[in-house]
């Protein structure tokens, strides 16, 4: 794997040596460069072995000149806050960060041209900083608020390590009908079962998710039931990996039948995506099943579908982007995901889609109609 | 100057110029038709009263000089005099001198009294005016808001003493009315003041605004000098930067290939009773012998008067048929580059311009000739993201409305704008501190609507303007590549002053580095960033150079 695993106490390190480089380069007037992974899907290797889109050996340079000269100072300068919160231990998001650059330039005049307008522009340095040492984000401490992954269960306990060293302890069978609610670090979760579990299951609409655990489907099913809330954030890719490797239980995603959950959600949350290739190890579960809508679904149970309007910019836009999935995409090409590609036909052919709550129209008068389907899926194996 | 003596193309005129609905209505009530329709020719809002009979004044002070060879002085005085009769309107006078050739003292019912009265009508020149309707609809609107008819003083060469009056318009029967009239001193040799007192709105600024037409007007008549007083303003003047009255080239006569069936009869009327084969020849350009060999012997012979409509059909379809020279193009005129680059500096403090004069061409077989001026203007250099001033003419009078449609706003828009380096949202107009002039000529502009605002866009005359637009684009970006140039110089200089120190002190702090180091690295950066001044250096010297060659060009 191409991918070599940093934490945090090599990051000073590394990017030491990479200021030492150029620093070396400078002296003897030579253009200092600067080497950054290509994050785009004419970079992304998907190996069906191990799951996940992995970067190829293509890398972005940035040369030092009069027009970069910027963009590198910037980089410089926001490294050098990035390693002083490593240091002390400081956690930040995006948009402190940005706040705190505004800051430190305020105090220093000499400063004033590294500025940043807007915070989309200091973003994009911290992206650049990140593709250059090869890490995450949340390895310079710089967490987002992760928005899904909702999580219940009546049997699974969570011990969180603070960065104090002090554990706690989350039994989420106490929770009542709170959630547990992941954040985005996942290397400080352990997590054990009080009882074997069966499955997971990950619902695309998190207000589905809460009305199955509210009409008792983590009482009725061994379960960890988690809301993706759309497409999965660092949170919840990184939450379901957790869990993937250290319960190895079956985990299922339940989501609509469309060209935009198969593309956009299920295969974030399976295989990871282009734009995170360096970070897809730790942020995709190559174990996740597509337990429906299936097609046949449709027929079995006679749900409602209904037309792709095509003019809607973002339906014509995911179905044109099935198109040119099963045309570019590793992971849709692969034979591994055949049945997953067949489904994208099946969508682009039919031009059809049905949502996750038709499961509801089944037996209107019974409310657990959606489990016993669901329930009934995973047991007869009907999922992709 | 004898508008009296063209009775026989009024009758004509009006046949043609009224709408079909009215055919029925006697020739008497031609006036009675317009004051109902005043909407139709420029009346149609508080603020377009004001702008109409400005224009409508103005126009003909500058085709009356320009026929006679005099360089215009027109002096405007617009003012607010009370509180206007229709609601939310204000009472406004306008006032416009000219040092023009005067108007007889029995014309002036004629020509501010009765509609269809043109000295002007069916001419196939490029004059303004064209129909004989303008000044007298002015007067019906002043007659019709505030009971005021056209105060006139007029005095012709050789005249000791000036004519004035007022002149009311008939409506019943289409005749002017001249009132309190009497002679009085008048210190100048010739010219003609005209004044209306009407409800109206000003409106000074913006694309339908006063301004617009007076520095449009300026533009496109390098020779007049202006004077202008608008509401609570001080006196304007702008001076001429021309010596040299327009010629207006002799009407051709139609190109057979230009007309409808319904024209092609018409026509004929005008010639009484003669041979129909000395009527095409006399009464067409570009029918010669080897065309009527091709045309119904059996027609030729017989006499025009005698003609069924059947017989034009067939008559006209086969000249339809028969190849002919294209419409000659002698009948437009232009301004010329060299004036326009004068004329576009009255607009306001200008810091480049370019302007294009195309040679006279056929589009759709009418004879068009098509002029450009941009100019930057230096007082608007902050609004880069608004659209760019467009100012249109069709024979040197501005248009303020509806510019959508118009086959000018098409040229622009379909121009790729940012190749020449101006910004562009996708199929709009560009964008940034410029004025953007594109004038018409033409002796049959067709227009899109009654009121003449808009020039129809045809796929031919689209491209002709576009055309123009192309090359007066590239002359443009000449300046601005030189500009940008000259500007990313300046950045990668400054860029190199700000960030250079910066990164090095912030690599430094990073790895620990020794004040040695520093210093040579400090040295390493400025040699790499130099080259790539050095670089910027030559490709300014290189576009200023195209630039200058550019501006030899033109001086030539
Ligand atoms: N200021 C003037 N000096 C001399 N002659 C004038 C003046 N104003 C008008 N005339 C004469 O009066 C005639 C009638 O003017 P009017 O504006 O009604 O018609 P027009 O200019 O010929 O056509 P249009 O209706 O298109 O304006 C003109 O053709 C011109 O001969
Ligand atoms: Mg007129």
């Amino acid at each position: 794997m191409a991918l070599r695993k940093r934490n945090n106490d090599q990051i000073p390190e590394i990017s030491r040596e990479i200021c030492l480089r150029m620093l070396t380069d400078l002296e003897r007037a030579k253009r200092p460069v600067l080497h950054a992974t290509k994050c785009s899907l004419d970079n992304a290797i998907y190996n069906p072995k191990i799951g996940f889109f992995t970067p190829g050996d293509k890398k972005v340079a940035t040369e030092l000149n009069v027009s970069s000269v910027k963009k590198m100072s910037r980089a410089i300068f926001l490294l050098e806050i990035l390693l002083r919160n490593i240091d002390s231990g400081a956690v930040n998001t995006k948009r402190e960060l940005y706040y705190i650059s505004k800051g430190e330039i305020k105090g220093n005049p000499r400063l004033k041209p590294l500025d940043f307008a807007d915070q989309p522009e200091s973003d994009d340095i911290i992206d650049f900083i990140c593709e250059m040492l090869e890490v995450y984000r949340e390895d310079f401490n710089c967490y987002a608020n992760d928005r899904g992954g909702q999580t219940y269960s009546q049997q699974l306990i969570v011990t969180e390590t603070l960065t104090d060293g002090e554990t706690a302890t989350i039994d989420l069978s106490k929770l009542g009908t709170s959630p547990f609610q992941p954040k985005n670090r996942p290397q400080n979760f352990t997590l054990k079962m009080s009882e074997r579990i069966d499955f997971g299951l990950i619902v695309e609409s998190e207000g589905t998710a809460n009305t199955l655990v509210a009409n008792g489907f983590t009482k009725r099913n061994k379960s960890i039931l988690i809301g993706s809330q759309g497409v999965p954030s660092n949170a919840v890719r990184a939450w379901v990996k957790t869990i993937q490797d250290q319960l190895k239980i079956p985990l299922y995603f339940f989501g609509d039948l469309d060209a935009y959950t198969l593309q956009n959600i299920f295969r974030t949350l399976k295989a990871g995506s282009a734009a995170s290739l360096i970070r897809n190890q730790d942020y995709s579960a190559p174990d996740v099943r597509f337990l429906g809508v299936l097609p046949d679904d449709i027929k079995k149970y006679d749900l409602f579908d209904y037309p792709v309007r095509e003019q809607d910019a973002q339906e014509g836009r995911a179905l044109k982007k099935a198109d040119d999935a099963l045309k570019n995409d590793p992971f849709f090409q692969d034979k591994k995901n055949k049945g997953l590609a067949e489904i994208l036909r099946w969508l682009l052919k039919n031009k059809r889609r049905c949502e996750q709550q038709s499961y509801f129209s089944v037996a209107p008068k019974d409310p657990t109609m959606p489990e016993k389907i669901i329930v009934e899926k995973i047991k007869r194996g009907d999922f992709v | 100057m004898a508008p009296a003596g063209n009775a026989k193309t009024s009758d004509k005129s009006q046949e043609k110029t009224q709408p079909k609905s009215s055919k029925s209505i006697s020739s008497s009530s031609t006036a009675e038709y317009f004051s109902k329709n005043l909407q139709q020719v420029g009346f149609s809002s508080q603020t377009k009263a004001v702008l109409t009979t400005l224009k409508e004044a103005v126009d003909n002070s500058l085709d009356a000089c320009e026929e006679h060879g005099i360089l215009p002085e027109i002096k405007v005085v617009i003012e607010r005099v009370g509180v206007g009769s229709i609601k939310n309107s204000e009472r406004i006078r306008v006032v416009v001198e000219d040092n023009g050739p005067g108007i007889d003292g029995e014309d002036l019912p004629k020509v501010f009294g009765e509609y269809l009265a043109s000295s002007k009508f069916g001419r196939g020149r490029c004059t303004r005016g064209q129909q004989g309707i303008g000044i007298s609809a002015a007067t019906t609107w002043a007659q019709l808001t505030s009971a005021s008819g056209a105060k006139v003083i007029s005095k012709t060469k050789g005249q000791r003493k000036a004519v004035s009056a007022v002149i009311e318009v008939d409506i019943k029967n289409n005749k002017g009315i001249l009132k309190n009239r009497e002679t009085i001193e008048w210190d100048r040799p010739n010219g003609t003041r005209v004044e209306f007192v009407f409800d109206g709105r000003v409106q000074v600024n913006g694309e339908a605004g006063l301004l617009n037409y007076l520095l449009g007007t300026a533009l496109v008549n390098p020779h007049v000098t202006f004077q202008y007083q608008l509401p609570d303003q001080e006196l304007q003047t702008v001076e001429r930067v021309s010596d040299a009255v327009p010629q207006i080239p002799e009407a051709t006569e139609p190109h057979p290939h230009t007309m409808k069936l319904g024209e092609f009869i018409a026509h004929s009327h005008l010639f009484g009773r003669v041979k129909t084969d000395v009527w095409l020849k006399r009464g067409f350009s570009r029918l010669g012998d080897a065309a009527m060999d091709a045309l119904p012997k059996g027609l030729l012979n017989q006499n025009v008067d005698s003609l069924s409509n059947a017989d034009f059909e067939k008559l006209f379809s086969s000249i339809q048929s028969v190849e002919l020279k294209a419409p000659s193009t002698s009948s437009v005129l232009s301004i010329g580059e060299d004036a326009l680059s004068k004329s576009i500096q009255r607009l306001g403090k200008i810091d480049f311009f370019s302007v294009v004069t195309r040679k006279p061409t056929i589009c759709d077989f009418k004879p068009v000739q098509i002029e450009v001026a941009i100019a930057r203007l230096e007082a608007r250099l902050s609004e880069n993201d608004a659209p760019v001033q467009v100012l249109r003419f069709a024979n040197r009078v501005p248009l303020q409305f509806d510019k959508s449609a118009c086959a000018i706003v098409h040229a622009i828009t379909s121009v790729n704008w940012r190749s020449y380096g101006l910004g562009q949202p996708k199929e709009s107009l560009p964008q940034g501190p410029y004025i953007m002039a594109v004038s018409v000529v033409s002796p049959f502009i067709k227009f899109k609507n009654a009121s003449k605002e808009t020039i129809d866009a045809s796929d031919e005359l689209v491209e002709e303007i576009r055309r123009a637009l192309m090359q007066a684009g590239q002359k443009l970006s000449r300046h601005i590549k030189a500009e940008e140039k000259a500007e990313d110089l300046e950045e990668k200089k400054r860029y190199i002053e700000q960030f250079g120190p910066i990164l090095v002190e912030g690599l430094v702090r990073i790895t620990g580095a020794k004040p040695e180091i520093k210093k040579r690295a400090e040295e390493g950066l400025m040699k790499i960033l130099g080259r790539d001044t050095s670089h910027a250096e030559k490709e300014l010297n290189a576009a200023t150079a195209r630039l200058e060659e550019q501006l030899e060009k033109e001086r030539e």
